[in-house]
């Protein structure tokens, strides 16, 4: 009686032994034929993080590169943005099966480990395909290099951004000749600017949106004003906190005031602060990422760096920057073709500046066809006033220094804590993530945690 | 006599033949067995007795996401996590949730299993719609009530003429996610409930409507203590739910924790360790923490229940 079964169980076995194998036969005749059809000689495995607007304009630039170049096949791969992202290059790079090329953030780069996890760029082969340290900022290029190396080339900075609405601000008398908005200098006179727009703001309209409640932009819009400051972080051996309280209180402030004086709407914290804006609100602080958005609800507006109230000109900026993550046999024909891809995407970022980043690549900034662009021209000044986070292993765009004071920055601005007791809570937790010991290495950023 | 006889000595034959065959079929059925549940038992060995073991082990080293080389430091993690006062607030919230949904659901669900039992008109468009919900993926129902939610143009705020921030301000962030879960999970108890009511036999409701029992009566005397070892599954499952939520409140706060870290949870605690500070070793320490008080509560739950039987009888 239990023959049958056995049989009936054998030819199941078999089967889906047959369906698994022809499945992988399949996959592999797949991969094969797509390298086979491209006719190129080289294949550029290449993992970024762009979705939406961003994604379009990569993959538009990839494809331009693409009938450039038949001899190199691109592979590309986009991936869930945020720490998955960073999560899976990391298990690449250290399992040995990492792509040749890939996208980070410029803040990440220290902690992510340079010369282990990530291989320097050859920059006699970047400048073979045109791409020399001359060509940059050279702010943004230092934080590139990590003990003497080049670990990232820069793609952009991306910015917050003060966006206003150009027919609000004419009927609030807060518009100049040349159609900008009046020029702002310090917290009194930002304050002045908010109490005549919301005069000329319709009813149901909060003034300005700034992400009242989000951990990330609280976090990003401190660091713009700090940095107006001329407050510091760390000394330079990264042994002594000089994070100044009272520096910090009066950011805290400022920030808080806006609700308090009744110009944001808790409510209205999140994404609903854009939405505000697009139905008249006046002013919204968003990212520049937002210009497409706002191209597209066709609003008249206009977008500066965040407003120099404390009278240093300092915006909040992040780098898309390009990386090879670590191969134990990096070289050969894929290593050249991802420094030539890179080379050719920071080159060609024309197309990449719609989506509202700056290109890193300076020539590019000075051409007729950027500088027609609005409202990119009008905030590109951002790349000469950059307010970055430091450079230790824990920063970085969604890092782990902004997940732990982010939330602090959002209890001020919120109420739920008072400025000056928030200021000391940012300032124990920059001590106690000074002393910490990156998990990569075992050190601290004092002793060069990261740069193995 | 002779057949009886004859029937004597045959019959323990036939006996011994008989409990030789059941032997034989005892043994083929459990070779027959082992086949069917060894797939189950290798993936549950691969997936789950393993990862078990090797977070255990991991739990006492200071192992990154790289893989790299570790190095055992002992129950340094361990001490670590009783003074982070981080486990302690995402415990806190995990709790928090499970003490709001709990009760909400198992009542919830008992209600509307009632209607859907006793309505007699359009008696399947009232299961499909208490018990579709649950059918969608968890980023599905997360981001529709994230729409629902919005300050501005969301449906919740509109119907009730308010200006709630509900997912911007630490007051009502927790409470939001609690409400999406009621519609998306209540679907699962309800139908348990609804099982067990149709299971009720219809005599005793005949017998106690012929004493004169009115509907009130009924539910306190018959449907409720009916429904009791319902009631208790449908808790148990519901909080050993509860405090492993994560992905509704994840997506509903678009993969942060929440105003002020109002909805940070045990888990995305233990993940944010785990992958965003790539501390893997202290992540596993954690996560062994939450699995021992998991499996306390079950456990307890275990003993109450055979407490409660065993003083039954």
């Amino acid at each position: 009686m239990g023959r049958p079964g056995l049989n009936r169980r054998q030819l199941l076995a078999g089967l889906s032994g047959v369906t698994v194998a022809g499945s992988l036969g399949f996959a592999a005749l797949g991969t094969g034929a797509d390298a086979l059809a491209s006719g190129a000689d080289t294949r550029v495995r290449y993992w970024n993080l762009f979705s939406g607007g961003d994604g379009y304009n990569m993959i538009a630039m990839l494809d331009a590169f693409r009938r450039a170049n038949p001899g190199i096949d691109v592979k590309d791969s986009t991936l869930q943005w945020g720490s998955p992202f960073y999560t899976k290059l990391a298990m690449a790079a250290a399992g040995n099966r990492a792509p040749d090329l890939g996208v980070m953030h410029l803040g990440r780069v220290t902690g992510f480990s340079p010369g282990r996890l990530l291989d320097p760029w050859d920059v006699d082969l970047l400048a073979k395909y045109g791409v020399r340290e001359a060509d940059f900022n050279p702010e943004l290029w230092k934080r590139a290099v990590i003990g003497g190396k080049l670990y990232a080339l820069p793609l952009d900075i991306h910015v917050q951004l003060c966006f206003y609405r150009k027919d609000v601000l004419k009927k609030a008398g807060l518009l100049g000749d040349d159609g900008h908005i009046v020029p702002v200098t310090s917290v009194d006179e930002w304050f002045d600017v908010l109490k005549e727009a919301k005069k000329a703001t319709k009813k149901g309209l909060q003034t300005i949106g700034m992400w009242s409640a989000d951990q990330n932009f609280q976090w990003w819009f401190f660091v713009a004003f700090y940095t107006q400051l001329g407050g510091t972080w760390f000394d330079d051996a990264n042994t002594e906190v000089t994070f100044d309280t009272e520096k910090a209180t009066r950011v805290l402030e400022f920030l808080r005031r806006h609700i308090t004086d009744g110009y944001v709407n808790p409510g209205f914290a999140g994404g609903a602060g854009a939405e505000q804006f697009v139905n008249g609100g006046p002013f919204v602080w968003e990212g520049n990422w937002s210009v497409p958005v706002f191209d597209g609800a066709k609003i008249q507006y206009g977008a500066t760096p965040l407003p120099p109230v404390f009278g240093e000109q300092a915006t909040h900026a992040e780098s898309h920057s390009f990386v090879l993550p670590h191969q134990a046999d990096r070289g050969g024909a894929a290593n050249e073709g991802a420094h030539q891809l890179a080379a050719y995407i920071v080159q060609h970022a024309q197309q990449w500046a719609a989506g509202g980043h700056i290109p890193a690549y300076t020539p590019t900034l000075s051409t007729a066809a950027y500088k027609k662009m609005n409202p990119q021209s009008e905030y590109v000044s951002a790349m000469d006033h950059q307010a970055t986070e430091p450079k230790v292993w824990f920063a970085g765009s969604t890092g782990i220094l902004a997940q732990r004071v982010g939330p602090v920055v959002v209890s001020s601005t919120m109420g739920s804590a008072k400025p000056d007791a928030a200021a000391r809570t940012m300032k124990s937790t920059l001590t106690e993530l000074l002393a910490m010991k990156n998990p990569m290495d075992g050190r601290t950023a004092a002793q060069g945690g990261a740069v193995a | 006599m002779t057949t009886t006889s004859a029937e004597t000595v045959i019959a323990p034959a036939r006996t011994r033949a008989a409990a030789a065959s059941a032997t034989v079929r005892r043994k083929q059925g459990f070779q027959h067995g082992a086949w069917f549940v060894a797939p189950f038992l290798v993936l549950f060995a691969l997936f789950v007795i393993w990862p078990l073991l090797r977070g255990l082990y991991l739990s006492f080293t200071d192992a990154n996401i790289s893989g790299d080389a570790t190095n055992f430091i002992g129950l340094d993690n361990y001490r670590e996590a009783l003074d982070d006062p981080l486990v302690w607030e995402s415990l806190g919230h995990s709790v928090y949730f499970t003490l709001l949904v709990v009760p909400c659901i198992t009542v919830l669900a008992f209600l509307l299993a009632m209607l859907a039992h006793h309505i007699e008109r359009g008696k399947w468009l009232w299961r499909l719609c208490f018990f579709a919900p649950f059918l969608l993926p968890s980023t599905v129902a997360a981001n529709l009530w994230q729409w629902l939610f919005n300050p501005g143009t969301g449906m919740v705020n509109h119907v009730f003429g308010i200006e709630t921030a509900w997912l911007t301000d630490k007051s009502y962030a927790m409470l939001a996610v609690v409400v999406c879960t009621l519609w998306w999970t209540v679907g699962f108890s309800f139908l348990l409930y609804l099982a067990a009511l149709q299971g009720i036999p219809a005599h005793l409701y005949e017998a106690a409507k012929l004493d004169g029992a009115n509907a009130w009566h009924r539910m306190i005397h018959i449907t409720l203590p009916m429904m009791r070892s319902i009631t208790g599954l449908v808790i148990a499952l519901q909080i050993l739910a509860s405090l492993q939520v994560f992905d509704q409140a994840v997506v509903m706060m678009d993969f942060l924790p929440g105003p002020e870290g109002s909805t940070r949870t045990f888990v995305q605690y233990t993940l944010e360790e785990g992958f965003t500070s790539y501390r893997v070793g202290y992540a596993s320490a954690i996560s062994i923490i939450f699995f021992v008080i998991i499996a306390a509560v079950a456990l307890a739950r275990m003993w109450l229940l055979r407490n409660r039987e065993e003083g039954g009888r």
